[in-house]
């Protein structure tokens, strides 16, 4: 027990603080200017000074640590005189221009002058000049009022992990800057905005059209981009977001935003916005009326349910849409329709990996606190980059090897490479071997609890019958043999081939032999909540299996649950280029663009008698459909998302959309023209409606989510054990695959499907495809980064810049799927895998040197 | 790269190394250009950007391109008084050679030095890493006619 006096207060302290700390917990605040909470403590800007007994000369409060019987005064005359001096001494170089200064009215400098002066300084030589550099898109920079707290490299290097700038030159010539001088080819992530207390690092987006005092209203609420779910704030005038921001101590991501988070909101305003229903009138789209729109929805599907039964009816459901929505979706497919044909594009990879995993270890294996990933002390990662598919996930990664966890990657991670220890090669195509490998020594010598017989009867049967060079073996399970507090993160990238049935029983393997809490990377906000929400063909909502349970829903809803097993995303393609399926109801899903084999999926759409898209945008697939219906967007409506840990979190409107309905609404609305009682008039009735169904969110009202409490398992109910077991082929003879160069899909940090390419912002950081390569096939074919390249698959070709990532393996080609012209969807084919998940396996490509 | 391999093997991390691996690429590249920073960066694994920032740091780093020959000329207190201002002089007018400026040929370049320590020998110079004491008006030609 440390006891001080701060300012004639006593304090008792229960550990080490500094006085700074213990200042503010005794509700006594010290100016600072240096000192940022979550950052090391600098000592730099001396404006904390303080008044400790005994002690000769004034001390930096953030920097002394508190001791038992300190006497310390936070605000005497001596104090005052220098606080004063060293402002004094800031106003030498900083130029007075706060009316022109977008950060004036909550610059830290401007409140500390107005609060200690001086009125008027003594200095008569000229302020330094540098001019305010445009070079960025972004990010403005004005180093003239720049007063060198060094807060923005303390977070770029200490919490994002970027170590994208530092100071040049020095003395009154030091400047923060980026590398090139210029632009900042960064991660983007902003984090610098947040913490420069003064106008020096500013956001362009608002630029001269933001003051403090213009934001007329702000709401908390959770981004919209990927399956992390960060805590934002959005702040707004006239209805629209002028920025958003992150907030200390808000939602798990606690003050930090990534590049998509915090610069990706413009695609809100977009001029191309769907401002009105649409009907296909003799080929062509028309705008009518939302009342006609919906009964002719309606009346076409009662038609082809009449005429072809309700199997014949479909649906795609949304990740990026709430889990009302993905309830109200699965609830018109299901009980007023009468088919369990529904799925969203968590079929892609999410969902099928999600319910092996479940299957093997048990429900909500994945719900693992993302915060907590920074307390591991070692961590596993492998199927893609977690700094550019969960950027803020990733910072945790890089967080834990900052505290001194053993980090081991699998697969490509560039973004992790400063920060892991062992990188080894291999996938995704030969990730069977590398794990095999793994496994056949890591289990020697480890003690099984028997806890999954099953599991370990397959871990037993584990057998590289050909091992593949270039792993440092020995290194790797010496490391993971001093794992006790593990962690795993699991990407897409290796669970995309026909095999991927395998790598999961491996992954799983892997996890219980280190008794590691798995992480599933998730690219959109809610995949999670549109499963717990019944989006699969053959589990009803609260992630109940459909043969199991058909029965309880009935109960609990006094309605009849169709008995047969619905048609997966990758089965409806199929029926409906077939003909089976000839109607099909996409809620906030782009199949024509974000699956593979755009040529195939078009096909199959223009089959159907009936298509109705529901969207914000007129996308590729709206564009076939024959009704279209407006949408809200993200920030026009309220809701919950289920982010990749479990977590519920509220989603809050805030902007204005005067065209757009809400998608639950919408399909409330619809199943009421198909005979249906109107029942929802708000959206806590729907909520209640889904309480009242599935036995995961039992008893979780609104309140709870908004108080931050929805977090797995929701009120402490344990679900469902292990109770799968599968057939897994080629487990005793794993062996390398001589697949050639294959295509595969980029996740760019910058860009996020469809959406981000109505950003502007996002755009002008990365406004084109490129072609990730290896180094070694740089090499190989004498090729530099940003060089152009002919790109061929059998199904044709295209042209982009490459960029070479160190961390790629050798046969690895990837292009992301975002841009129009050049995109991963329209080159490449697909497969469904065993595991349910999109198989990549053929995709023969080739590279030429234009 | 083998000689940044035995600098790397005097320090205990890669960051130490990181000033000794700047005169390498100072060396190799005529003065730290971008190239010759990312090429030190890449050398020792550091971001290019903390590089920059202790590399710009330094007065003893060059950070622009510079003739094959530097003069550090004194022109502090003791050489002022000795006449080093007047050989600063006769330099411009033989080689046309401004303080901080190189000349045409690209033969000399001019840093005008705080005090090297040779006050009892004022004036006094650095000519690459040659030192030179005692100047005057005609043995400061005689030396530097050596330096092609």
């Amino acid at each position: 027990m440390i006891k001080l006096t701060i300012d004639g207060k006593e304090i008792e302290l229960e550990e080490q603080v500094t006085v700074l700390e213990a200042a503010r917990r005794a509700g006594i605040k010290i100016p600072t200017l240096c000192y940022f909470e979550g950052l090391k403590p600098f000592g730099g800007c001396r404006l904390c000074l303080v008044e400790v007994e005994k002690l000769p000369r004034l001390q930096t409060a953030c920097t002394l640590m508190a001791a038992d019987g300190m006497v310390v005064k936070t605000e005497t005359e001596k104090i005052k005189a220098a606080r004063r001096a060293i402002l004094e001494f800031l106003l030498i170089n900083h130029p007075l221009d706060c009316p022109v200064c977008d950060k004036a009215g909550e610059c830290e400098l401007q409140d500390l002058v107005a609060r200690y002066g001086p009125d008027a300084g003594r200095f008569t030589e000229g302020k330094r000049h540098h001019p305010e550099s445009f070079d960025d898109p972004i990010i403005v920079r004005n180093m003239e009022r720049c007063v060198l707290c060094t807060r923005c490299i303390r977070m770029c290097e200490d919490l994002q992990g970027a170590y994208a700038i530092t100071v040049t030159g020095r003395g009154s010539h030091s400047f923060v800057e980026p590398f090139s001088g210029g632009r900042y080819n960064c991660e983007y992530c902003g984090n610098c905005l947040t913490v420069c207390p003064v106008g020096a690092i500013m956001s362009r987006l608002h630029r001269h059209s933001y003051r403090p005092w213009f934001v007329e209203k702000e709401v908390e609420t959770v981004c919209g981009y990927c399956g992390v779910g960060c805590s934002m704030v959005m702040q707004m005038r006239e209805g629209k977001i002028i920025r958003t921001i992150p907030r200390m101590g808000l939602g798990l991501n606690n003050g930090l935003l990534c590049v998509r988070g915090r610069f990706g909101y413009d695609y809100l305003q977009s001029e191309q916005r769907l401002r009105s229903p649409l009907i296909r009138r003799d080929g062509e789209l028309h705008e009518v009326s939302w009342s006609e729109a919906l009964d002719y929805v309606a009346s076409r599907l009662k038609e082809i349910k009449e005429k072809h039964g309700p199997q014949a009816i479909g649906a795609i459901g949304s990740g990026r849409c709430t889990n009302e929505d993905n309830y109200m979706l699965q609830r018109l497919m299901r009980f007023t329709i009468g088919t369990n044909n529904i799925d969203s594009s968590a079929r892609l990879y999410y969902a099928p990996a999600l319910l092996m995993l479940e299957g093997i270890l048990g429900q909500g294996i994945t719900a693992n606190l993302i915060p907590g990933i920074k307390n591991a002390d070692g961590v596993v990662v492998l199927g893609g980059d977690p700094t550019q598919i969960n950027p803020i996930l990733g910072l945790q990664i890089r967080a834990a090897s900052r505290d001194g966890a053993k980090v081991i990657t699998l697969g490509r991670a560039k973004g992790l490479e400063r920060f892991a220890h062992i990188m080894l090669p291999g996938a995704p195509s030969n990730v069977d071997v590398v794990l095999g490998m793994i496994i056949q020594e890591l289990r020697e010598g480890v003690e099984l609890k028997g806890e999954n017989k099953w599991l370990q009867e397959q871990l037993s049967k584990v057998k590289v019958t050909e091992p593949i060079e270039g792993i440092p073996l020995d290194e790797t399970i010496g490391a993971l043999r001093e794992m006790k507090n593990a962690v795993l993160v699991l990407g897409p990238e290796v669970l995309q081939s026909d095999n991927s049935d395998r790598t999961l029983l491996l992954v799983a393997a892997l996890v219980y032999l280190l008794d590691a809490r798995v992480f599933l990377l998730s690219e959109r906000p809610n995949y999670q909540g549109a499963m717990d929400m019944g989006v699969l063909p053959d589990m009803l909502p609260g992630g109940r299996p459909l043969e199991m349970f058909k029965q309880k829903a009935e109960e609990a809803l006094g309605r009849e649950v169709p008995a047969d097993r619905g048609l997966n995303l990758f089965e409806m393609i199929d029926a409906a280029s077939e003909g089976r399926l000839k109607a099909l109801y996409v809620m906030g899903e782009n199949p024509v663009f974000n699956m593979p084999d755009k040529d195939r999926i078009t096909e199959a759409l223009k089959k159907l008698e009936f298509l109705v898209v529901q969207d914000i945008f007129l996308t590729e697939t709206a564009l076939m459909a024959d009704v279209v219906l407006p949408a809200r967007a993200w920030s026009e409506r309220t809701g919950t998302y289920t982010n990749l840990e479990r977590r519920i979190q509220f989603i809050r409107s805030g902007t204005d959309s005067a065209d757009g309905m809400e998608d639950w609404r919408i399909l409330e609305e619809i199943s009421a023209r198909l005979g249906e009682e109107k029942r929802f008039a708000i959206l806590d009735e729907v909520w209640e409606e889904v309480v009242h169904v599935s036995p995961l969110h039992s008893g979780l009202g609104y309140d709870d989510i908004k108080d931050g409490k929805a977090i797995w398992p929701y009120k402490g109910e344990p679900l469902r054990g292990v109770e799968e077991t599968y057939e897994i082929q080629g487990l005793d003879n794993i062996r390398p695959i001589k697949s050639g160069q294959v295509l595969q899909l980029d996740r760019p940090l910058y860009h996020s499907g469809s959406i981000s390419r109505h950003s502007k912002a996002l755009r002008s950081i990365e406004d084109e495809a490129f072609i990730v390569i290896s180094t070694k096939k740089a090499e190989g074919l004498g090729l530099a980064d940003g060089d152009i390249v002919k790109l061929i698959t059998d199904r044709g070709s295209l042209q982009a810049r490459i960029k070479i990532d160190s961390t790629v393996d050798e046969d690895n080609i990837y292009i992301s799927n975002t841009f129009t012209e050049a995109n991963f969807g329209s080159l490449s084919g697909y497969e469904a895998g065993r595991l349910g998940s999109l198989s990549l396996d053929k995709n023969p490509v080739k590279l030429e040197k234009v | 790269m083998d000689e940044i391999k035995e600098i790397l093997k005097k320090y205990p991390d890669r960051r130490g190394a990181l000033l000794p691996t700047l005169y390498v690429a100072q060396k190799a590249y005529g003065w730290l250009s971008q190239e010759a920073l990312e090429e030190a960066a890449k050398a020792l694994n550091l971001p290019p950007a903390t590089v920059k920032g202790v590399a710009t740091f330094y007065a003893m780093y060059k950070h622009k391109p510079m003739g094959r020959h530097l003069i550090q000329l004194c022109t502090n207190v003791a050489c002022m008084i000795m006449g080093a201002e007047r050989l600063v002089d006769l330099l411009k007018e033989r080689y046309g050679l401004e303080p901080g400026g190189t000349t045409e040929d690209g033969r000399f370049s001019l840093v005008i030095m705080e005090c090297i320590g040779a006050c009892d020998r004022a004036p006094a110079m650095l000519v690459d890493t040659d030192f030179h004491a005692d100047l005057n008006e005609n043995n400061i030609f005689e030396i530097l006619e050596k330096y092609e």
